[in-house]
């Protein structure tokens, strides 16, 4: 029966029988139907998240124009070049640009605006706050191309409308000009993902206790005092949260640039992703360097960044939970 | 931190309004950056009706001289976005089914039984849940070619579910163990089955759960991007919306009131989704980062 199976291989990845072998397929036998529930997930998650994680390993060893079989191995040379192709050092520096920028920027207004609508006494603050998350349920995809369609040439042409206000003395190419596309795309990313951080922050802040803050008005301190005496320390631990998965999340940007520039104009608002993109899915028709081996190179050595990132945000957090407990 | 959970909206204590010049001003700021926020929406509205001429000619305005249907009758039928919406309406509404089902079921199963193995297969999930997403695209893209399913939308359906099942998994993990034991138990000592028991009694308890997760998988697969753009390279009439309008872009680069229509004709289903649900929605990111 196919239980049994399942079973007979789960058991292969577990410790030493313990000298009870009877037992213990007893206990399987009885947890069959526990087994049973777990396959179809184990099955997907094999498929699409394990086997792509180790294949995505192999295939960076060898040239590969993704039809049929890898054809030759070439060791670590993906690798040498990636680390020497200045293109993908500037898509580097662009998206860890892309995310220092925003970060800071997003975080900080987030910030206010979740201290303004905290006031119980302002009226429509859910109003505000689903006006301001509402760009959250859009995709990045959509945004982006709405947003070039208002401020490219085509239509929306904004920067004609600023020279008439007389903000500019010229019209910009937001988009076209190598000067001003990453910017505008940092700034249309600000907008678009800014909803989460506020109601990130509302509920960080409408965690900390009132008393803390009664007991303070009595004291006599004031709003600032307020402020930087409760409100600050009261939010590091989310707030540590809050800030690395606003820089995870930016670091994998892809959609807003592609749709926007597609890396462009010469590459100056290229990221790793739209990098990784470009090699692993142009037909070589279009562009002869195309090579799956190669980005995928590209794709493991950001992958394995990126989760250097997140194992110290676990530890960071952790360090600062522990080291918070032991000050209370 | 123990915090009440999904109170985010304010305490509903509210004193009548004393029109303070300090409010004035604070509502004068923040209706302007709502303008900020709602300006991109109603323009790209008001430029699905325009005239290719007036979308030139008018530049920001929100308001156009004359409502050109037509532009969403030529999207729909010659831009082909009835099928990338009937696209897309199959693949979230299949990634949702199936992500819930999946993760209800091995959730279920590993907050309430115990069986050799149990821990190697938590321990398992929570370090998948650190590997960076994203970046194995390619072998995906790989795998899903030799299965044979490039060329429908299960492809895209799978590779969906499967980047939500394990998050899912544990959160309805923990969900499940909040339950008392005392109705299930009724219920096996009655002689259910472990299925029965998981679909009587188990799973209607878990609505809430079953919600914010189904909430949040079809904002998900709505706004999907990357996935059924890899996977419909070589496939247009397996595009999703989102997909759609951006190729529509580099296809027809003249016609953006079309662009317009079709971009008008994929946010507005998951808005107005958001419109009536939005206190759930909100709740459950702010549930999110609590947890």
């Amino acid at each position: 029966m196919a239980v049994r199976t399942i079973a007979a291989q789960e058991k292969a990845g577990i410790k030493p029988l313990s000298g009870k072998p009877r037992a213990f397929l007893k206990q399987v036998k009885k947890n069959s139907w526990s087994y049973l529930f777990l396959l179809p997930m184990l099955v997907l998650v094999g498929l699409f998240v394990i086997y792509p994680l180790v294949a995505s390993i192999q295939i960076t060893f060898y040239d590969w124009n993704g039809i049929g079989k890898p054809t030759r191995y070439v060791g670590l040379q993906h690798f040498l070049t990636v680390a020497r192709d200045p293109l993908f050092w500037s898509a580097f520096r662009h998206t860890f640009t892309y995310a220092l920028v925003l970060v800071p920027i997003q975080l900080t207004l987030a910030l206010i605006l979740a201290l303004v609508l905290n006031n119980p006494r302002l009226r429509g603050s859910l109003a505000y706050r689903a006006v301001y998350f509402s760009p959250v349920v859009t995709s990045a995809a959509l945004v982006g191309i709405v947003m070039s369609m208002l401020l490219g040439n085509v239509g929306g042409d904004l920067s004609a409308k600023l020279v008439e206000l007389g903000i500019l003395k010229e019209p910009v190419d937001w988009l076209g000009s190598p000067q001003f596309a990453l910017p505008v795309i940092i700034g249309v990313g600000i907008w678009h993902t800014l909803g989460y951080n506020l109601v990130y922050f509302l509920a960080a802040l409408q965690s900390i206790p009132r008393e803390l803050y009664e007991a303070a008005t009595v004291d006599g301190a004031n709003a600032v005092q307020q402020f930087i005496k409760i409100t600050l320390p009261m939010l590091r631990g989310i707030g540590l949260v809050i800030v690395f998965l606003a820089i995870l999340g930016s670091l994998q940007v892809f959609d807003l640039v592609l749709v926007m520039t597609g890396g462009g104009p010469f590459f100056a608002s290229e990221v790793v992703s739209t990098y990784i993109y470009r090699f692993a899915f142009t037909p070589a028709s279009i562009q002869a360097e195309s090579n799956v081996g190669y980005a995928s190179a590209a794709a493991l050595f950001m992958g394995i960044l990126v989760m250097g990132l997140t194992i110290t945000q676990l530890l960071v957090v952790r360090y600062v939970r522990r080291h918070r407990s032991e000050a209370n | 931190m123990s915090v009440a959970a999904g109170s985010v909206k304010p305490l509903p204590v509210r004193r009548p309004p004393r029109l303070k010049p300090s409010r004035l001003l604070i509502h004068a700021i923040l209706i302007s950056i709502g303008f900020f926020y709602m300006y991109p929406f109603l323009w790209v509205l008001a430029a699905s009706f325009k005239t290719p001429g007036e979308f030139f000619r008018s530049g920001l305005s929100l308001i156009p001289e004359h409502f050109m249907w037509a532009n969403y009758v030529y999207a729909w039928n010659a831009g082909h976005f009835s099928t990338y919406f009937f696209n897309t309406v199959v693949v979230t509404v299949s990634v949702t089914l199936l992500v819930i089902l999946l993760t209800s079921m091995s959730g279920y199963v590993l907050s309430r039984t115990q069986f050799p193995g149990k821990k190697v297969f938590i321990g398992g999930m929570l370090v998948l849940m650190f590997m960076p997403a994203g970046y194995t695209i390619i072998p995906i893209f790989d795998l899903v070619q030799r299965m044979g399913l490039l060329n429908n939308l299960l492809g895209i359906i799978l590779v969906q579910a499967a980047g939500g099942l394990i998050f899912n998994t544990l959160l309805f993990m923990g969900y499940f163990s909040t339950i008392s034991r005392e109705i299930e138990e009724a219920a096996v000592v009655d002689g259910a089955s472990l299925p029965t028991t998981y679909w009587r009694v188990m799973l209607p308890m878990a609505k809430p759960m079953i919600a914010t997760v189904g909430l949040f998988q079809f904002m998900i697969n709505w706004n999907s991007f990357w996935i059924p753009l890899v996977l419909t390279i070589g496939n247009p009439s397996l595009r999703t919306l989102a997909v759609g309008v951006y190729a529509f872009v580099g296809e027809n680069s003249t016609g953006w009131t079309y662009v317009a229509a079709g971009a008008v004709m994929s946010i507005i289903p998951i808005m107005i989704v958001f419109f009536f649900l939005q206190r759930y929605f909100i709740e459950a990111v702010a549930g999110a980062i609590k947890g």
